[in-house]
């Protein structure tokens, strides 16, 4: 009953009935009271956006699956401290972190979200080498600006240490399929060539999935697989560690695992289960003992190496098992490894699914079949004590078919290193340039997105780093057309939408904004994104405490949201409301210290308040954060010119024309500082050349009339102050250039009446 | 600048106030004008319970300060510091109130209540509206003539607005909205001059 139970909640959570999967499985942890069935019941309560249920039912555990279940549903509830207790236990420091690669991602971001920066990095790097296809866990590297080049993590080594994963797991599969050969090619479940040797199929989800078969120690790294395997295809981070793809493997696992019980060993491969069943047992052993040697060793060693190596991560759980037995601790596997494996199986997954994109061999298929199951699958045990049981069946089967099959793993091996490669290479282009965008060299970034396919370059994500990128480079109509194009390619993506709601804003474009903001709001409500782009819509029509309001629902969504904040105090200013500006650009840098829009922000305002020392220091720290932007320099410069250091502040100037010719305003504030410096000459050299740039704008002729009146030029300065008139400025500026122009003919008027 | 039904109100020179009706329409330059006195303090000379100063702030047409004692009926708003000033925009409607429809309206400015001096006087005539009075030319410290010398703004501490008589003599006035404009800061700090062209508005903050 308890196979069954299991079968049927696999089967709802696949298909997403998450109150039929909770109901089925708190009967089964009612009936089979153990620590496997509570981490199936804490998934399905996952899967359900119940982390509270799952973290009170979690709450002790100490299998290592249980403290990642425990620790996720502890992040979800935001209690970040348990989290990371649970991944981490105080009294234990040396324990491993559950789910390998997966744990440690999660433990970063903690580290990250609780300010202990460097141990954050710390975390995610070792996420990286346990899983180099982990492309979460780069990311936030690059986010938090330490991440190597891409070069050095998506290398040729960590094709290796992939291969080694993903061949421990198939090499066991490899066995199994090599029982029916046409597994491989027919079986999509993947599952089934798993099942078919046996009971223990659970794990051989995990080996259809990599049926190169490399022999490694890898069902004991069975963590590093699934781990390893890129969350890359999966959306977010997150939503690999839930292992959203968990249910359809569960399913057909479980199907494939009642198939099993039923007594026919088969999976559609045709596997005679009667045999295995006995042989299973030890064949798992023998798997457990050894682990590695494939594809040149005999399959029968091979088997044996791989079924130790499974039988080490899943003898707790299976070995014991044959037959009914193994029917019930299958399950229990089976549960466990469901509830586990989430981030293994998905690496594995994903790996499986890279490679099926790649296309590479019809092994990929079933790779993605095999890696739906993995999902699902507990990470190391399960897998391992899967492909164990799969090998052992597959020895118990029969040498001769192993032989046989090893010509074909062989093939497969190399097929899967090379969708390795690709799959490296992918997340090698696409790293290097993220790392590159993130560090705010935009030109080198937006090269080497250049390098990428077709295919891969008109995505929406691929599309909205673009934009961001020309965003930086205050190419505002590039950012427009690219964001332009995101949104047509994939009109539901949130991410980057805020920024492109600011290119709107700076171009002025009212409708389009409006119409991005309501389009954004459809889409999601409760999106801090959406309410960015509404707030700026209302900040582009001046209504800064609507806008305010506006921004600060987006913080309640989502505090952990840095944008808003800026936003935030962005309006604050707007409101010379200065105390709270300041609180909302700290918490935004409280969030991600790389935010340089909030060290700007901070440096403007003290710039108002006059506090000059303050101003300079914050846009030094803003230019430290991006030291391409000539806009920075051109503040910096005002900032040191408001300290009357001129010296200093026209070098900044200078540095600012030169790192963006487009920018007009360093020219117009070296000629401000030359006028203050009384060196009339060259400031008006420098509006000279400025009229060339921008012949319609106000200040510049305002300015030029100003120093022509102080070298008592009149004629020139009533000229020039005439021009900056005819260009309708605001009221204030025609009230001061009227009134200049007054004084300039009062001593002529007074010496006239005379 | 603002669109202000000044036209019939004001004569180039004077600064004497015309005749003002009042338009229904608020129509400020929200660009170049913002309202300042959302932190300042105001308080009036007497008040109905009920129809109290808060009638004035309160972006409700329908709510009404009305006084409750003697002429002049006073109005004062006081900021937190030096502000320049350049329009103050008052709500009121002779259908409905009539008697109690302010006629004469004078505008004094200074640093506190023993420093004020009058810088405009209008008269209303039957109103229905939105009545604009622009504080341009009126600052007491100008000293040339207007003509040759006008000044945007009014640079003050505190504004009283003095309603010396009503509609129809009556006693007490009912004053339903007040608000006061200036000038926007420039967005980029310490300028001079506010950037008017693309090119330069797009450089010039970053967000």
């Amino acid at each position: 009953m308890e196979t069954l139970m299991v079968d049927r909640i696999h089967s709802s959570l696949r298909l997403f009935m998450h109150r039929n999967a909770i109901f089925l499985c708190e009967r089964l942890c009612a009936e089979f009271p153990s620590e496997l069935n509570l981490q199936l019941l804490a998934t399905c309560y996952l899967h359900n956006n119940q982390a509270y249920c799952a973290y009170h039912i979690l709450k002790g555990t100490k299998l290592p699956q249980s403290r990642y279940l425990f620790a996720v549903s502890c992040f979800q509830m935001n209690l970040l401290s348990e989290a990371e207790s649970a991944l981490c236990p105080p009294n234990e420091p040396n324990s491993e972190v559950p789910n390998g690669a997966a744990g440690h991602y999660l433990l970063g971001l903690i580290y990250s979200y609780t300010g202990r920066r460097l141990a954050a990095v710390d975390h995610f790097m070792q996420a990286l080498v346990v899983d180099p296809l982990f492309w979460a866990a780069y990311e936030e590297l690059c986010i938090l600006g330490s991440a190597e080049e891409a070069n050095e993590c998506f290398n040729d080594a960590a094709a290796i240490r992939v291969q080694q994963q993903y061949s421990a797991e198939s090499s066991l599969q490899k066995l199994n399929l090599a029982n029916d050969n046409g597994v491989l090619p027919s079986n999509l479940g993947d599952t089934s060539p798993r099942k078919s040797k046996q009971l223990y199929c659970n794990n051989t989800r995990d080996i259809p999935a990599h049926p190169y078969g490399m022999a490694t120690s890898a069902l004991q790294q069975g963590n590093s697989m699934p781990s390893s395997v890129a969350q890359y295809d999966t959306p977010s981070p997150t939503v690999t560690q839930l292992s959203g793809v968990v249910p359809p493997p569960l399913c057909r696992n479980a199907q494939i695992y009642l198939n099993a019980m039923g007594g026919e060993v088969t999976t559609r491969l045709n596997v005679n289960a009667a045999n295995q069943v006995p042989r299973r047992k030890y064949v798992d052993e023998a798997k457990l003992r050894k682990v590695s040697g494939r594809l040149f060793s005999d399959s029968g060693p091979r088997r044996s190496t791989r079924l130790s190596g499974e039988a080490t991560a899943n003898t707790n759980l299976n070995v014991s098992q044959v037959g009914g037995n193994g029917v019930n601790h299958s399950s229990a596997r089976f549960l466990g490894g469901y509830s586990t494996s989430s981030s293994s199986k998905m690496s594995s997954a994903a790996q499986r699914s890279v490679t099926v994109r790649k296309g590479q061999t019809l092994s990929t298929e079933n790779f993605d079949e095999g890696r739906r199951h993995e999902v699902f699958d507990d990470l190391l045990r399960l897998d391992n004590t899967a492909t164990t049981s799969s090998a052992a069946s597959n020895v118990a089967d029969g040498r001769w078919p192993a032989q046989d099959r090893s010509g074909g793993i062989l093939a497969q091996d190399s097929r899967l290193m090379d969708g390795i490669r690709d799959l490296l290479g992918l997340l090698r282009t696409l790293g290097e340039a993220f790392r590159l965008s993130c560090l705010y060299r935009c030109q080198d970034a937006l090269q080497v997105y250049s390098k990428l396919s077709e295919k891969q370059f008109n995505t929406g994500w691929v599309l909205s780093q673009v934009g961001k990128a020309h965003f930086e480079l205050v190419d505002h109509f590039e950012s427009d057309r690219y964001f332009e194009l995101a949104r047509r390619l994939s009109p539901y993506t949130l991410e980057g939408m805020d920024i492109y709601s600011t290119v709107l804003y700076h171009l002025k474009e009212e409708m389009k904004l409006s119409y991005l903001a309501q389009e954004l709001i459809s889409v999601d409500r409760l999106s801090p994104q959406a309410w960015c782009a509404v707030g700026n819509c209302y900040a582009l029509q001046k209504d800064h405490e609507t806008a305010l309001k506006t921004f600060q629902r987006a913080v309640h969504l989502d505090p952990r949201f840095a944008y808003a904040h800026t936003l935030c105090g962005h309006e604050y200013v707007a409101l010379e409301d200065f105390e709270n500006g300041i609180k909302s650009y700290q918490s935004a840098l409280q969030v991600d210290e790389r935010h340089y829009n909030s060290w700007y922000g901070l440096g403007v305002l003290y710039l108002r308040q006059e506090k000059f020392e303050f101003a300079e220091h914050h846009f030094r720290r803003a230019l430290h954060i991006n030291p391409r932007s000539s806009v920075l320099m051109c503040y910096l410069g005002m900032a040191l010119h408001a300290l009357k250091r001129n010296g200093d502040a026209l070098e900044m100037m200078v540095q600012a024309i030169s790192a963006d010719r487009k920018n007009p305003l360093p020219m117009y504030q070296k000629a401000q500082i030359l006028l203050s410096l009384e060196r009339y000459e060259e400031a008006l050299e420098e509006l000279e050349h400025l009229i060339a740039f921008a012949p319609r704008e106000s200040s510049v002729y305002a300015l030029m009339g100003n120093i022509y009146k102080q070298l008592n030029i009149h004629d020139k300065a009533m000229f020039y102050f005439g021009l900056a008139l005819d260009l309708k400025p605001p009221a204030a500026d025609v009230a001061m250039i009227k009134s200049a122009m007054e004084k300039l003919y009062l001593p002529d008027e007074l010496e006239g009446d005379l | 600048m603002a669109t202000e039904s000044e036209g019939e109100e004001e004569t180039a020179a004077a600064g004497v106030g015309g005749k003002l009706t009042g338009s229904p329409q608020l129509a400020v330059d929200g660009g170049d004008l913002r309202e300042m006195a959302k932190k300042a303090a105001w308080s009036v000379s007497s008040c109905k319970p009920g129809n109290g100063v808060v009638a004035l702030r309160d972006d409700n047409l329908d709510t009404y300060w009305q006084s409750d004692g003697a002429q002049p009926h006073l109005v004062n708003i006081q900021f937190q510091r030096k502000l320049k000033l350049q329009l103050v925009v008052l709500y009121v409607d002779f259908k409905l109130d009539e008697s109690y429809t302010p006629s004469k309206i004078s505008v004094r400015a200074g640093d506190s209540f023993h420093n004020l001096k009058e810088i405009k006087t209008v008269e209303l005539v039957k109103p229905v509206g939105w009545v604009h009075i622009s504080l341009s030319g009126t600052d007491p410290r100008c000293v040339f003539s207007p003509s040759a010398y006008s000044e945007t703004f009014i640079h003050t501490f505190m504004l009283q607005l003095a309603i010396l008589s009503n509609h129809l003599n009556g006693r007490d006035t009912h004053v339903r909205q007040i608000k006061i404009f200036g000038p926007r800061p420039n967005p980029v700090p310490r300028q001079p001059f506010h950037f008017t062209s693309r090119e330069f508005i797009t450089y010039s903050t970053l967000r």
